[in-house]
């Protein structure tokens, strides 16, 4: 009653259950192997909590697709007691079920922590714009000062938009209403690009009260940025 | 054998990969795309993309202003009728938490006539036009094309008197977070299509996606509300951390306080996850503080894209205790689940913290 997929994945199944007969045959009664490859969510979490309700299952070896599979083996894992590894081979992952040797729940709980580390990872990625100086290399000052202005602008209409650009040190002068950047690192707010001022900083050049608060950053957010980027940019 | 396959070609949730607002892009990948797209805007457009509001609102005088919606989705469930009742509530509730009254409605349909009867679309029309009628609006036509997967949901006029329209900004520190629906139906819709969801949890699951958010919002107006969303795609955090940032503040939720749907914490625990849920994950667990240890499918259930979701009111605290009273009476199952904070030094705005106290 639970199959909800169309006859071309049905078909597909059964071809493998047939081909597979004989090598499950061949396996040992306790360990499974299950190709999941294919199939539509939550098909692939069932079908591996059916073979780990069996009681005689020991081991199982899950062929699946995506991540949000692999992760959902997490959670049934976790829940069921019972350990997990997992390889990516290519264009899918193989994931390793044992039951009987329970690994510490705390491993798995790191699994988790993990997982939820690297997606923060993941949304940090990408190039960040790093000025803890007003100027653009070091020279002439009202001439490093202008390049600045000239860096700024021609990035922004060269179309890039880097994930943040973070300001410290002097570079948080940049962010002076009356300065002549201002604007153009606004262009970039706008576009969605998160444009961050220390907050330190901009305490020591008395222009705290001058920038909104919720482009004021904090030592340890630039950190994280600086530490997950793709690329960190300083001119 | 043929006969099983005929069987499973009428189910309307064959193949489909995520159904409701699960499949709705992802947030973080929405705004890096988005800000690749020149925006214009108009002083008339009062709220708009700005702040994820939920439905853009155009003044057209001083006292009258139209909200516009658009809201569609794969099949959630396998029945017809549901399944264009469900849809319809949840893009008519786009208009509702803008503060808006819907006027006006046109479908959008995409379907295959060859793997499908006829009659199942009649369905799904049906169950779209009885919430329109519902909701004291006219459905006043529709597109519709040939398409392998089926879609369904409605275009929604609204409208609003300007100075009465809620947003996700405004909300006050200290104000108390109202919700008027339980939490956890990507959970449970994926539940039910493992068929592991109990008849009693379908049910109560079918009971809250069908309900319309107009009572809702009809029992918040007797009080001082500051700020209303409705949580869908985004899920619970990701639709609160949107109205913290628009309103410069940070917000706390209460994790006992939370009404969530039967069997949910279950079938989390089970890896019965939506993609979406992890998709919000991506975008939003930055955002997200948990000020004591909170179990992973909780964590999950908070992430959870809501189809047809509840309304997210934050409002003067002194009149949210009357609020859910009020909402109860209504058959709804609301409660207080935390509070809007001022921000203190170094904290980032829009930040949701989460006690499980």
């Amino acid at each position: 009653m639970i199959y909800t997929r169309l006859p071309r994945l049905v078909l597909r199944e059964t071809s493998f259950q047939e081909s597979h007969q004989k090598k499950d045959q061949d396996l040992t009664e306790m360990n499974r192997e299950i190709d999941l490859r294919g199939l539509v969510c939550p098909e692939p979490v069932i079908r591996t909590k059916r073979l780990l309700d069996d009681q005689d299952t020991q081991k199982i070896e899950a062929l699946v697709e995506s991540e949000v599979n692999v992760k959902n083996l997490a959670r049934l894992a976790r829940s069921q007691n019972v350990s997990m590894s997992c390889s990516n081979e290519g264009d899918f992952y193989r994931v390793v079920l044992t039951k009987g040797e329970p690994s510490p729940r705390t491993e798995l709980e790191e699994l988790a922590i993990k997982e939820s580390q690297k997606e923060t990872n993941k949304n940090r990625v990408g190039t960040v714009v790093f000025l803890a100086k007003d100027t653009f290399g070091q020279g002439d000052p009202d001439f490093s000062q202008s390049l600045m202005n000239v860096f700024l602008q021609t990035l922004f209409d060269s179309g890039h938009r880097p994930r943040a650009i973070l300001l410290a040190n002097s570079g948080v002068k940049l962010m002076d209403p009356e300065g002549s950047v201002l604007q153009v690192l606004n262009g970039f707010a706008e576009a969605g690009c998160e444009v961050l001022a220390c907050g330190l900083c901009l305490d020591h050049y008395a222009l705290k009260d001058k920038v909104p608060a919720d482009q004021i950053t904090n030592m340890f957010n630039i950190c994280e940025f600086l530490m997950t980027a793709d690329r960190v940019l300083t001119p | 054998m043929s006969e099983k396959i005929e069987y499973e070609q009428r189910r309307l949730t064959s193949n489909i990969k995520a159904g409701g607002c699960a499949a709705k892009l992802g947030s973080a990948e929405l705004s890096k795309l988005l800000a690749r797209i020149p925006s214009k805007t108009t002083p008339e457009l009062i709220a708009g993309i700005g702040n994820f509001e939920d439905a853009a609102v155009y003044k057209i005088s001083e006292d009258l202003a139209i909200v516009e919606t658009i809201d569609f989705f794969p099949p959630v469930i396998d029945d017809p009728y549901l399944f264009g009742q469900i849809a319809a509530a949840n893009a008519l509730s786009d208009i509702y938490a803008m503060g808006g009254k819907p006027v006006l409605a046109l479908n959008i349909v995409c379907f295959p006539t060859c793997d499908f009867e006829e009659e199942v679309l009649v369905e799904i029309l049906r169950g779209g036009a009885d919430q329109v009628e519902k909701a004291g609006a006219v459905i006043a036509g529709g597109h519709s094309i040939q398409l392998e997967q089926p879609v369904y949901g409605l275009a929604v006029t609204g409208l609003v008197n300007p100075k009465e329209v809620f947003t996700n900004g405004g909300a006050q520190p200290f104000d108390k977070l109202v919700l008027t629906k339980p939490i956890g139906s990507g959970v449970a819709l994926l539940g039910m299509k493992a068929g592991m969801l109990s008849e009693g949890a379908r049910n109560e699951l079918i009971r809250n996606l069908t309900t319309l958010n107009s009572g809702a919002l009809q029992a918040g107006r007797q009080y001082e509300i500051h700020a209303l969303t409705d949580v869908t795609g985004f899920g619970l955090t990701g639709h609160l951390h949107e109205m913290a940032k628009a309103s410069a503040l940070k917000s706390r939720l209460n994790l006992s306080s939370i009404c969530i749907l039967p069997e949910v914490v279950e079938l989390a625990q089970q890896g019965l996850v939506p993609a979406g849920a992890y998709g919000n994950r991506e975008s939003f667990n930055d955002r997200v503080k948990y000020l004591n240890k909170v179990e992973l499918e909780w964590e999950d259930l908070l992430f959870d894209p809501q189809t047809s979701g509840g309304l997210l009111f934050s409002l003067n605290p002194d009149h949210a205790e009357q609020l859910v009273e009020d909402l109860k009476d209504l058959s709804l199952q609301a409660s207080i689940i935390g509070e809007m904070l001022p921000l203190e030094p170094n904290e980032s705005i829009g930040a949701v913290e989460v006690t499980a106290n």
